[in-house]
């Protein structure tokens, strides 16, 4: 099928051209741009290594924090004596919670949510309960990591 | 037969809605209206806008490694590692602005010495030729308070010898040297003082000043080489015709940079010593050496004076002609030939080019 | 071409090169694998093909606008009618 004019002009296809050209060009300029101005968005390790003196002997009823990424975390030991580990996080608006020995609960102070000894919410906005870990002891090693997540130490 | 409507991507209705706020018809007209002559020398009016443009990449690279580097003496060094070995690209955009900023300053002098040897610093554009120098003076600052940013061995060397160089000059040395250094050596306060200069001091009074710069230029327009004055030398407009032929060149030069950038990326030596000595062979940035070689080349003492205090009066004096040239030159005012500052012109440039030469192979 | 651009940009951030051992050494910046190498020249290459293409664009541009400039079309109106 033969056409009796072209669907564009010169002109419009030289201006279309050169526009998305240049819109793939700066796009690309821009991507490298900012994938320098935010390196990595948050992103929360899968596991930390911690020394396991420092927090398998904590006192019943008491928390000890340790480093989640850029986060709390918190070595717990409840009042039956078991040892758990948890994200020191509200599950609200990710304020950092404290525990409360006298109440045996943990306290958001930012809006008021509580949570007991098992992690669940209870009272307040926090919507969710707190995320518990899974830790292991592999010889001098204390390794916390997150529930599900395979832990490949590196060959250091 | 018109076989197309009107293209929507020329946005009619985005268009439509500006026109009925504001009325830039007279501005488009002057826009219009702006020439550029055409003639065998024309490439070099395309000089100005490289530096315009580096510019620009220097301030965009600029802002970005400034969300990382951190201003303290303590932690300065050790941020610039972890801009280069552990961010996303920081290697690259750490490179691109050393680059950026070495040939910002070279086509700096490109473009100086340029309108030095066409003499467009004649009549009626001497303000030009005045905010021209000081924009130079204020990107050898740039350079050397950006320098003195990495806190390594050379940089704080380097910083040490310019500020006390600074420090010889008669009667206000002293003050001078106070001032840049923030106390009595580099220190902390130095770099604290320097980043101040480089990130908000320098960068606002650049804008402003070549602001000023560039609107003049188009007051006046391009100059026209003397040996054309007589000639009826065509003109073609700016929109579009040259500022596509801007954009090519700019191209060029981003695309040189990048390479240069990517392929050559500087290393960073040791973190400073306050109390160490100078590295070996200590040199300073290229757009330093002809001062410096200069200074080396006068004794200890002429005629019981002493040799450094006469070679620094003897800078100033070149460097005060060099910035009241447009005074001096009364020929090229009055429109006529003016052989005599030709090879003036000439011969800061010979000489120019002669010291950097020997500073940079000595 | 953007998704190539996107694709292998995030793969070029993978970059890690030498950390310095001791003091005395410079610190490396260039990546010593041949794995990253290559990433950053093509990353180069397509960076030099988008930057000719703009040229090349530009410069189509550039003879359309002096043609019209010649045969005098910028010069009429954008929504004159049409010959008869």
């Amino acid at each position: 099928m033969k056409l009796e004019c072209s669907l564009v002009t010169r002109r419009t296809f030289v201006n279309t051209l050169l526009g998305g050209w240049l819109l793939a060009a700066l796009s690309g300029g821009i991507f490298a741009l900012l994938r320098f101005a935010f390196p990595t968005l948050g992103k929360e390790p899968d596991f930390v290594i911690l020394k396991p003196d420092d927090y398998l002997d904590i006192p019943a009823n008491s928390t000890k924090a340790f480093a989640w990424g850029g986060k709390l975390g918190l070595f717990f030991r409840k009042t039956d004596g078991n040892l758990v580990a948890l994200k020191g996080v509200c599950s609200h608006m990710e304020c950092n919670i404290a525990y409360k020995p006298e109440e045996r609960k943990f306290y958001c102070s930012c809006h008021k949510g509580w949570f007991d000894e098992n992690g669940k919410n209870i009272q307040g906005p926090p919507p969710k309960p707190l995320e518990i870990f899974v830790y292991t002891v592999e010889g001098d090693k204390l390794i916390v990591a997150r529930k599900g997540v395979k832990v490949e130490l590196p060959k250091a | 037969m018109w076989p197309e409507r009107e293209s929507r991507l020329n946005c009619p209705r985005l268009k439509n809605w500006f026109a009925e706020r504001y009325d830039i018809a007279p501005l488009k007209k002057l826009a219009r209206e702006k020439l550029v002559p055409v003639h065998g020398h024309d490439l070099w009016y395309y000089t100005g806008g490289v530096v315009l443009f580096l510019f620009a990449l220097q301030f965009i690279t600029g802002m970005l490694l400034s969300f990382y580097y951190i201003p303290h003496a303590e932690h300065a060094h050790k941020s610039i590692i972890e801009i280069v070995t552990k961010l996303n690209m920081g290697w690259f955009f750490r490179s691109l602005h050393h680059w950026g900023s070495q040939l910002a300053i070279f086509f700096l002098f490109v473009h100086l010495f340029a309108t030095l040897l066409f003499k467009s610093y004649r009549k009626p554009r001497e303000l030009l030729w005045y905010s021209g120098f000081i924009l130079l003076v204020t990107a050898i600052f740039f350079g050397l308070s950006g320098y003195l940013l990495l806190w390594d061995e050379r940089a704080f060397a380097a910083v040490r010898v310019a500020t006390g160089g600074a420090g010889a000059l008669p009667i206000v040395g002293d003050f001078i040297k106070a001032f840049l250094r923030g106390g009595f050596d580099v220190t902390g306060e130095t770099l604290t003082r320097f980043y101040a200069f480089h990130v908000a001091i320098l960068p606002l009074f650049t804008i402003f000043l070549m602001g000023l710069h560039i609107i003049i230029v188009q007051i006046h327009g391009m100059s026209t080489p003397l040996s054309l004055k007589d000639k009826n030398v065509p003109q073609v407009p700016f929109f579009p015709n040259i500022l596509y032929r801007d954009i090519i060149v700019w191209l060029v030069v981003l695309g040189l940079t990048v390479t240069i950038a990517t392929l050559l990326p500087p290393e960073i030596g040791q973190k400073a010593d306050p109390l160490a000595a100078p590295p070996e062979n200590i040199k300073p940035e290229w757009y330093f050496l002809f001062l410096f070689q200069t200074l080396k080349i006068f004794p200890g003492e002429i005629l019981g004076l002493n040799g450094e205090t006469i070679a620094i009066m003897l800078i100033s004096a070149g460097i005060l002609i060099f910035f009241l040239i447009p005074l001096l030159d009364r020929k090229s005012g009055r429109g006529e030939r003016s052989p005599l500052f030709t090879v003036v012109g000439y011969a800061y440039l010979a000489y120019f080019l002669i010291m950097t030469t020997i500073g940079y192979f000595t | 071409m953007t998704l190539t651009v996107c694709i292998t940009t995030v793969i070029a951030f993978i970059v890690s090169p030498l950390w310095a051992q001791e003091a005395k050494k410079a610190i490396e910046v260039f990546p010593s694998t041949p794995y990253y190498q290559f990433i950053i020249f093509e990353n180069l290459a397509i960076f030099w093909i988008a930057i000719i293409g703009l040229i090349v664009i530009l410069r189509m541009k550039l003879r359309e606008i002096e043609q019209r400039q010649k045969l005098g079309l910028d010069r009429e109106e954008n929504d004159a009618a049409p010959p008869n």
